[in-house]
């Protein structure tokens, strides 16, 4: 049975067609996939769907008659839940508040805490989660606020569920979870939509796929049983994609580590972390969200205190104070896994966040930081990562996520930075770029960079890391050495992973 | 190491056939808010001439208005500096009155000449501006809280001190050239036989520098951009080797030397020293920056728009009051003129946006 349709669905931004007549249905009891790289337009038609935004052409059919809504109020309330790619909590709230939040329940204009507690009760075992209404968000770990977020759109009596990469910042064994949660919902009947960009996870869990291309819906409702993965990729992508080959690269290992630790211990629970990174060499961090493998650049950085043990760079010891001592004095990059708030100024010009790193070296007397040198060596940035932009002047915030990662990454190369840690470099980017940014970092190494790789995709791992070091609770579990046959090294990972770990 | 990127990745990474998201490439003229403000400008100064002659007389009106106009665009660039990096200054009043007693000082107790004492002040604004910076930056409380405790406690502190030191609150030695400052217009500068204007007063020319200084420092030099990047994102400026507590510091040091700079100004046009200086500039000084595009959040400033956002509030006062609307009106006027002003900018960015969906 048919519960949703949105038809030749249109919507126009300024200089842009997002939408361009894209048809798609959703069935109850059924999972689909909406597919598309960065900028085909699946966030778009989320929001048209959900009445953020309203459509400029097209009409949408809930059980057959036509609907509109004008907010996202309106959709909740005829049943359309969505779990959007942003995290929504609240942080000052409870799991219970932050679930109910559209129609928080009262006894005579005050909140009813006792009903919150029963009512969020019941939506989280519907969920199977054993979560505490009580307990304040800001508690929960990342998967856990996802599955809250999950219950939170059922709260409203959904049955049209859409889910918007609800796996782009979880480790696969937390996704398991909630595609058993996904799973059941599919059972009880009700339809769900599914975006991501994890290929494996669509076929894993999903019925059908729409893919959707640069705003039109180039395949829709199409049963993944008779797809391959290259089809789907080839849809996507617009041509043949083929898998990508990287040139051979050898690490000297008699070289010295430019980086080393040893014993070290932090302020963020970290203990006796020992690694090292040769120039040229990519070493893997893998491990579970949460291992602390973010904190441990962090705390590299200065901006955790390192309690124990030394860090060595190109053989001395020393102590970084914060990034600019970092970048400074030992040439060290961090490429952070927040993009948005910590990796772009999304409210300023390309220019400017490529620059960010080379005032200090361009700036003349007074502070005077000449334009033209500036502006040629952005240019000459922008070129190199093929950062596709109309002009420097561009603000960052209305660049695809592929671009504004570019952008990211362009101002510690132009720093001129010898050591680099990349924390996530390809969460919720498109297949195509995301070769392109392994193709990047594998360059990057082979000229002589030694790279710090932290990462949760474990494909994206066993394609480019020399070594793999893998982290639990902030201690190192273990070393493999990358062969780059991907079902060998994914078992011993995770086998590395939940090994007990030898008791010193 | 310069650019350790070979061709092929240089290759691969090219994405032909996905346009370029952009917003607003090219915003037709009239929806550029600076230009905005100066048709408004330009138009209420004609219908106040038009409806009162009497508004084009130089030497009552004019004169006057331009040292109004160039005062309250120092408040509004020392508010501006801290708004660069999403910070307030509700001391900015009391700066003004706390370095200006530094400077009364100097001329009546130490007998200092007319710029050095100007010179004492500046420094003692940007003294205090600094302090409040250094405990915005040390303590992380937000810059609203500390600048009012701030304002509370030079508050007491000032008349304090007035009161040990001078007879009627007011410092009464006036250093040789500030009558002179006060009166003098561009008429009395003159190379060879071109002399400047009457109407505009010699006071004037510090608010030209100042917005010469900061206008530069935001625009050309290392340390504007790293104030509107920690402006834009603490977080990411701070992870781009930005030392954000260094800029917190800077930026209100700079608005208390602003403050300081106002506080002269006002000081030289009402001819004394006392304590109640500045009492007026705190509200002026947000209306002018905010007037003028300057963002709230940080990150983007404007100094033209400063200075007609000031212009614009200096001409309704100033042509209600001639027109004869009492004190108390006055008031609601301008601020249905100000909703008005702030409405339009809205719309007039609503419409380039349809514009330029239809274009395409």
């Amino acid at each position: 049975m048919t519960l949703f349709v949105a038809e030749r669905v249109d919507k126009l931004f300024p200089g842009v067609r997002a939408l361009d007549g894209v048809t798609l249905a959703l069935e109850a009891g059924s999972v689909h996939a909406l597919l598309g790289e960065n900028g085909a337009g699946k966030s778009t038609l989320i929001k048209v769907i959900t009445g953020l935004y309203r459509p400029d052409g097209g009409k949408l059919l809930l059980d057959g008659s036509e609907v509109a809504f004008g907010s996202p109020h309106e959709s909740a309330a005829a049943g359309i839940g969505v779990v959007h790619q942003e995290r929504n909590l609240i942080p000052g709230f409870t799991v219970g508040e932050n679930i109910l939040l559209q129609k928080l329940p009262t006894s005579r204009g005050l909140v009813d805490r006792a009903a919150i507690r029963s009512e969020a009760s019941r939506w989280l075992a519907e969920l199977d989660l054993d979560i505490d209404p009580d307990q304040p968000v800001t508690e929960l770990s990342v998967a856990q606020a996802q599955l809250v977020e999950i219950a939170k759109a059922l709260s409203v009596e959904s049955r049209v569920l859409l889910l918007d990469e609800p796996t782009a910042s979880i480790t696969p064994n937390e996704a398991d979870r909630l595609f058993r949660v996904v799973d059941k919902l599919k059972n009880d009947g009700r339809a769900v939509l599914f975006v991501s960009h994890k290929l494996e996870e669509v076929f894993q869990i999903c019925d059908t796929v729409t893919v959707l291309r640069d705003g039109s819906s180039v395949l829709e409702s199409g049963a993944l049983a008779d797809l391959t993965r290259d089809q789907v990729v080839d849809l996507m992508v617009g041509r043949v994609h083929e898998a990508l080959s990287l040139p051979p690269r050898t690490v000297d290992r008699s070289v010295d580590p430019l980086l080393e630790l040893s014993g070290v211990s932090t302020a963020t629970g970290h203990a006796d972390i020992d690694l090292a990174v040769r120039p040229g060499e990519i070493v893997g961090l893998y491990g579970l969200v949460g291992a602390g493998r973010s904190e441990l650049a962090k705390a590299l950085l200065g901006l955790d205190r390192i309690t124990a043990g030394e860090v060595r760079i190109r053989g001395r010891a020393v102590r970084i104070k914060n990034v600019r001592d970092a970048l400074r004095n030992h040439k060290i990059g961090y490429v952070t896994e927040n993009r948005k708030e910590e990796g772009v100024f999304l409210e300023q010009s390309v220019s400017r966040n490529i620059a960010v790193t080379i005032w200090d070296r361009l700036s003349k007397l007074l502070g005077y930081v000449p334009a033209k040198a500036e502006s040629a060596l952005v240019a000459r940035y922008v070129e190199q990562l093929g950062i596709r932009i109309a002009s420097p002047a561009q603000l960052a915030g209305t660049l695809s996520g592929g671009n504004q990662q570019k952008v990211s990454l362009a101002k510690w190369l132009a720093a001129q930075t010898e050591i680099l840690i990349i924390d996530e470099p390809t969460v919720g980017i498109d297949v195509r770029t995301k070769d392109a940014f392994h193709t990047l970092i594998w360059d990057l190494a082979a000229n002589g960079l030694a790279i710090l790789l932290i990462t949760s995709d474990l494909p994206e791992m066993i394609t480019l890391a020399d070594r793999v070091v893998v982290m639990r609770d902030h201690r190192v579990q273990g070393e493999v050495a990358n062969d780059h046959d991907y079902d060998r090294m994914s078992q011993q990972v995770i086998r590395l992973i939940h090994a007990e770990r030898a008791v010193a | 190491m310069s650019a350790p990127v070979s061709e092929t990745a240089t290759a691969a990474l090219q994405e032909p056939d996905q346009p370029p998201a952009q917003r607003g490439g090219k915003t037709p003229w009239w929806a550029n808010q600076r230009i905005g403000l100066l048709v408004l400008v330009v138009l209420l100064a004609t219908l106040f001439g038009v409806l009162r002659p009497a508004f084009f007389n130089q030497q009552l009106v004019v004169f006057p208005l331009l040292r109004d106009i160039a005062m309250f665009t120092v408040v509004g660039l020392a508010q501006l500096c801290v708004l660069s990096i999403g910070h307030m200054n509700l001391a900015v009043g009391r700066m003004a009155a706390f370095s200006m007693m530094i400077t009364g000082i100097s001329y009546d107790l130490w007998h200092f000449s007319l710029y050095a004492g100007l010179l004492v002040g500046l420094i003692a604004g940007a003294a205090i501006g600094a302090l409040a910076g250094w405990v915005i930056a040390r303590t992380g409380v937000n810059s609203f809280v500390v600048t009012l405790a701030l304002d509370f406690l030079l508050l007491g502190l000032i008349p304090l001190v007035y009161t040990g030191l001078t007879d009627n609150a007011a410092f009464v030695t006036k250093p040789d050239g500030m009558r002179e400052m006060r009166n003098y217009s561009l008429a009395d500068i003159c190379i060879g036989n071109v002399c400047g204007s009457p109407a505009v007063p010699q006071l004037a020319l510090f608010a030209v520098i100042a917005m010469v200084v900061v206008g530069w420092i935001y625009s050309r030099t290392k340390l504007g951009r790293e104030l509107l990047m920690t402006g834009t994102s603490v977080k990411a400026a701070e992870l781009s080797g930005i030392p954000t507590a260094r800029r917190v510091i800077t930026a209100h040091a700079m608005s208390g030397c602003l403050a300081a700079l106002a506080g002269f100004m006002l000081a030289v046009s009402t001819g004394s020293i006392k304590a109640t200086i500045g009492e007026e500039f705190m509200l002026p000084s947000f209306l002018g920056p905010i007037l003028g595009g300057t963002l709230l959040a940080g990150g983007f400033i404007s100094v033209w728009g400063t200075l007609l956002g000031t212009a614009l509030t200096s001409v309704i006062r100033k042509g209600l009051d001639l027109l004869g609307v009492g004190l108390e009106s006055l008031n609601i006027y301008l601020g249905l003129i100000l909703l008005v002003a702030l409405s339009t900018d809205r719309i007039r960015t609503v419409l380039s946006e349809r514009q330029e969906v239809r274009q395409r």
